[in-house]
């Protein structure tokens, strides 16, 4: 999941006002733990998930690691 | 029974000698529990059922029952007599069995099909034609098909079944096999392969030729390894099955688990079959001649050097939680393997037992096929770093998990001495007999102390024991 730069400067961050800034962010879900970079703001470092990126790779990601 | 004795579990069993229905009661006694029943006419049997931790207690995932969506016999006797499967059944089907020859080119001392005797005729391909149209009607398309015997792959006509099965909309075909076939055969494999098989569950008791010389009469390590190097040539999924038996090869699960993981992701994972005494065994069993699943746990631990632990195996979503346990495994390129599965909490809300059916169904037909590897390595050579970071990407992650999970489950089954009727009826591997019934598979191969089948080659249900 990638954002171009044009992307990222077209967001701010609705709580500060700031101009959402590319980052690495690490999750942990389950007994995974993984990287995206995503557009986070970087003074209260609230980022933003799409719901592309909810409902596609990360739901994947649920899907699998979830017990059988 | 002694003073440790604690409040018992009632369920109901069968007396090993006439195969009547009776009630017993699982009973506490120290680490242990024990399976304790009367027959009137033939006197108590004590059985052990779960020797040590993890407690029996605590292993435990509640399920509401779901009646088969399609029951092909009434209840008129009702559990264990009735199989077909009645409506008193509590879940779906997860994998059908098609015994496809009753033929095999091993006569081992342990058969839980007593294959390889007095060998009937092969079923042709039209009766197993109607045997698929039976399990399609019963339970969709989205389950496992295994074809099984005796030893499938005598038949010649194997890759004919196979893309019979295909042409009946299943998308998962799995073998049952020894493995010497495709040992030596590889023109052979490469034809089930195209055929639309989808993986080969490998009898596969252990690393050293001792253990074969002892459960199967011969030595076989080098066919299994050619076997398996066959399979994963023609990008079969396998899954590595040993048969558990105390005193020959309980010391060789760690060795198991660690050629499995040697041998991925070509390997799928191991699943583990304590012995269950029905066909063809040596003896009526003692205690000490059982393997409980929480023997086998704490076994992993201890000969992976905890590398694999206790608290990663969880009860199961789909069988009832006594039936069997599983853990899955990330391998990742540096060695190292990261557990993916836990134990969870022990007071999980009961969750209907169908939705535990599905999502097993997806994770088998997911995990028992082969890794789509090459696009794993077309990653792997774009890589210009030889140190890769800790933390995965989400792409990476996702890709790994997909190729390199690893499967550690075991599965107990159930004999005429250690049988629960709650278990059965909650089960959800079904052997298709030959009137195209579903029976649970325990009840089809349950044979009497004497010998005597239960659904074994009745053709009808309702059999009166």
């Amino acid at each position: 999941m990638k954002f171009s730069e044009e992307e990222v400067q077209n967001w701010k961050c609705e709580a500060c006002g700031e101009d959402l800034v590319m980052r690495e962010v690490v999750f942990s879900y389950m007994r995974g733990t993984f990287h995206v970079d995503l557009p986070a703001c970087p003074k209260c470092d609230q980022v933003l998930i799409t719901e592309e990126l909810a409902m596609g790779k990360m739901a994947e990601v649920e899907k699998i690691l979830e017990d059988k | 029974m002694n003073e440790h004795v604690q409040v018992p579990w009632m369920t109901e069993s069968l007396c090993p000698t006439c195969l009547e229905r009776i009630s017993a009661e699982r009973v506490i006694d120290g680490n242990d529990v024990w399976l304790i029943k009367v027959c009137p006419e033939h006197g108590q049997t004590r059985t052990i059922l779960w020797r040590g931790t993890p407690d029996l207690t605590g292993w435990q995932r509640p399920k509401v029952p779901s009646q088969p969506p399609v029951c092909y016999t009434e209840t008129l006797r009702g559990c264990p007599y009735d199989c077909g499967l009645c409506s008193n059944h509590g879940q779906h089907t997860c994998s059908a069995l098609l015994e496809i020859t009753q033929r095999c080119n091993l006569r081992c001392p342990i058969c839980f099909a007593d294959s390889g005797k007095e060998a009937e005729t092969d079923p042709g391909l039209e009766v197993i034609d109607e045997w698929l149209n039976s399990v399609r009607h019963a339970c969709g398309e989205k389950i496992v098909i295994q074809l099984s015997g005796g030893e499938p792959t005598v038949r010649e006509d194997l890759p004919d079944i196979i893309r019979l099965a295909r042409s009946h909309g299943f998308g998962f075909i799995q073998i049952n096999t020894n493995g010497l076939r495709l040992a030596e055969d590889p023109a052979f494999v490469r034809q089930l392969a195209a055929a639309g098989l989808t993986s080969v569950f490998l009898q596969f008791d252990g690393t050293h030729d001792g253990i074969y010389r002892q459960l199967r009469g011969r030595e076989m390590f080098a066919d299994k390894v050619r076997a398996i190097e066959q399979c994963v040539e023609s990008k079969l999924g396998v899954v590595l099955v040993p048969t558990l038996v105390p005193g020959i090869n309980n010391q060789d699960i760690g060795a198991i688990i660690r050629f499995g993981m040697e041998h991925a992701p070509g390997v799928r994972g191991v699943h583990f079959q304590p012995v269950s005494y029905f066909g063809r065994y040596p003896g009526s069993p003692g205690n000490e001649q059982r393997l409980t699943l929480p023997d086998i746990i704490r076994a992993i631990d201890q000969q992976t050097d905890g590398l694999l632990q206790v608290e990663n195996f969880a009860p199961p979503g789909c069988e009832h939680s006594h039936c069997s346990f599983h853990g899955n495994f990330l391998l990742l390129e540096d060695g190292s393997v990261r557990a993916l599965s836990s134990k969870g909490s022990c007071c999980s809300k009961p969750a209907p037992a169908s939705e535990g059916a599905a999502k097993s169904k997806e994770f088998l037909i997911r995990q028992w096929a082969a890794p789509d590897v090459e696009m794993q390595d077309q990653k792997t050579d774009k890589k210009t770093c030889c140190n890769p970071p800790k933390v995965p990407s989400l792409d990476d992650f996702l890709q790994r998990v997909k190729t390199h999970t690893f499967a550690v489950s075991a599965m107990a089954f159930q004999d005429v001495w250690n049988v629960d009727l709650e278990r059965t009826r909650n089960c959800c591997i079904h052997v298709v007999a030959r009137d195209g019934r579903l029976v649970p598979f325990c009840l089809f191969n349950l044979t009497s102390a004497s010998g005597e089948t239960l659904h074994r080659g009745n053709n009808h249900a309702n059999h009166s024991a």
